[in-house]
């Protein structure tokens, strides 16, 4: 389809008018940790400050615990993910490839733990994890994850699987492979890229909580992750906006550098289920 | 004799035998049932089980209290319950209209060819890659009552004469809270639809246009109705994201001023954390789930498969 030059200007205009209402708040973060306290306290704002206070990066950094907090989410998010596609992978795989009684149920099940508030679960699990002492450690978090990823883990990672033929495996067990081992050898390498996106977007997934993370974690600020952390920064009478807004960077930049380069894994675990 | 039996017990585990394969199924699958049955359908039982006794904060293991619907009957007669389903149902209404607005209108925006489409897509779903405490926080700021950029904006735009008590006005609060979320939102809508949008043949809009069908008649008769799947999913799933929202409400406006931002989910954390009403909380958290679960089936019906 060709276009006249007025469309493809329109077009241009359109595309690019949009894309700055909605990059601008990702923007105005920046102009604010660059700011002044006084420019910040200042009608009408400025926007791209006079003098920008580049070491307000290196102050926050040195002011707050912030590697610590990344850390405490990256261990979260890890484990998490870790422990879930150990147990997804094969259930995955097992609902794809056996048809076994109460495979329909499994998927009504997913349906209602996808459904499932976490501000429900978290009551229960509240009393499970502080009859077990487990309050303030991360291996709250790291349980706490797995409810929201194994169900969605398992339903993407069964798509995943059903793409790939099963002659592949009969032919591998013709040549002498054990069941297992074609799993293992045969299938999982050639499911690698549908392993990834699941993985990653469990990750992100992770890495968003802020519920758990304040219910479980709030007293024990050796473990508190990055969302939980910020949350404390908002003062009750006087809140440094410039400070809040350098650290926002720090902790939005893993994600955000995540889904630059990975888009299309990511993309693809979103999309997983709506196509069909 | 012994011998047969051993043989029998050898091919018993022989799992590569077909009629045994189905036992191989079971065993991959055993741990995340085993998983799942200790994290999310235990703790689901204790949850109903909660909300039917009268409790304030429960104890693993202790002696339980008798059953009693009370905790339901004061929901039902709080006028604290009725006015959270009311905010959940508006925000929700207004959230998801919203989202799907801008989303659909950023794929259809993408979805033509241009030079630099890559970047503009990515650019364009970005603040799904956002967290959402982050989101919270930039919002905030350009909500602050007192040198926000909205309520200057609002002042220069003529529709205010002094700057906007997003905080302490319920109106103003709701719209913050809807703001923040459609931004955060609208991202998913629009990457599904992009996805939707992609897998149409394009041989369709060719033989439609050899047809004399025009922009609008291809966008009515053929975009809308080959989109209309995906749409549906993805209206569901926002739809359940925002009725399930806990974090960009409570570090935004921590559901006030006067509860006029306090949805079922906000409701159900704090009668748990703050006022250390478990039984009561439960009872909210089991009846959102339940709402949750009508609402998403009645809208999907038979397509409801598609979901997971």
């Amino acid at each position: 389809m060709r276009r006249t030059l007025a469309q493809s200007l329109a077009l241009y205009a359109t595309v690019i008018f949009t894309l700055v209402m909605i990059l601008f708040p990702v923007y105005w973060l920046l102009v604010t940790a660059l700011s002044t306290t006084d420019e910040l306290y200042r009608l009408p704002p400025t926007f791209w400050p006079d003098d920008p206070q580049w070491d307000v990066f290196a102050r926050v950094w040195a002011a707050k615990p912030i590697l610590l907090w990344l850390w405490n989410s990256m261990l979260a998010a890890v484990g998490s993910v870790a422990l879930s596609m150990l147990v997804s992978v094969s259930a995955g795989y097992a609902l794809s490839r056996y048809s076994m009684r109460g495979g329909a149920t499994m998927g009504l099940f997913v349906l209602t733990a996808k459904m499932l508030p976490a501000t429900l679960l978290v009551i229960p699990l509240f009393s499970i994890f502080s009859s077990f002492g487990l309050i303030g450690s991360l291996w709250t978090l790291v349980l706490a994850h797995s409810t929201m990823i194994i169900p969605f883990a398992t339903w993407m990672l069964k798509g995943y699987f059903d793409t790939i033929p099963k002659e592949l495996e009969q032919a591998a067990m013709v040549d002498g492979c054990s069941p297992i081992g074609a799993m293992v050898r045969v299938v999982l390498p050639i499911a690698t890229p549908g392993l990834a996106a699941t993985a990653l977007y469990a990750f992100v997934l992770s890495w968003a909580d802020y519920a758990y993370a304040r219910t479980f974690l709030v007293n024990s600020p050796d473990n508190w992750t990055a969302n939980l952390g910020i949350t404390t920064m908002q003062g009750e009478y006087v809140t440094y906006w410039n400070d809040i807004a350098a650290a926002s960077v720090f902790i939005a930049l893993p994600i955000i550098a995540i889904y630059l380069f990975l888009e299309r894994y990511l993309v693809g675990g979103l999309t997983a289920g709506a196509e069909k | 004799m012994t011998d047969t039996v051993q043989a029998g017990r050898r091919k018993f585990f022989d799992l590569a035998r077909p009629s045994r394969q189905h036992l191989l199924g079971y065993i991959l699958i055993a741990p995340a049932v085993l998983m799942v049955a200790a994290i999310i359908v235990w703790p689901l039982i204790l949850a109903i089980d909660l909300s039917f006794q009268q409790v304030k904060i429960p104890r693993l293991g202790g002696a339980s209290r008798p059953f009693s619907v009370s905790n339901y009957v004061w929901l039902f007669s709080s006028q604290e319950f009725w006015l959270a389903c009311w905010v959940t149902l508006k925000l929700v209404i207004v959230v998801t209209a919203g989202s799907v607005a801008v989303g659909l209108s950023t794929a259809l925006l993408v979805n033509n060819r241009f030079e630099g489409r890559t970047v503009a897509r990515l650019g364009m779903a970005l603040p799904w890659a956002v967290p959402e405490i982050i989101a919270v926080v930039i919002f905030a700021w350009m909500f602050d009552t007192s040198f926000g950029l909205f309520g200057w904006l609002a002042i220069k735009l003529g529709f205010t004469g002094q700057m906007i008590p997003w905080v302490s006005s319920s109106t103003a609060a709701f719209w913050a809270v809807a703001i923040t979320m459609v931004w955060k939102g609208f991202p998913f809508v629009s990457i599904m639809c992009l996805a939707g949008l992609q897998s149409i043949p394009s041989d369709y809009y060719a033989a439609a246009k050899v047809d004399g069908a025009s922009s609008f008649q291809r966008f009515r008769w053929i975009t809308m109705p080959l989109l209309m799947p995906v749409l549906g999913v993805t209206l569901v799933l926002t739809l359940l994201w925002v009725f399930r929202d806990f974090s960009i409400i409570k570090v935004l406006t921590g559901g006030g001023p006067l509860r006029s931002t306090q949805t079922l989910s906000i409701m159900t954390y704090d009668q748990a954390f703050q006022y250390h009403n478990f039984g009561r909380a439960a009872a909210v958290g089991v009846l959102t789930l339940v709402i949750c679960i009508i609402a998403s089936l009645l809208m999907l019906g038979r397509r409801s498969k598609s979901i997971y």
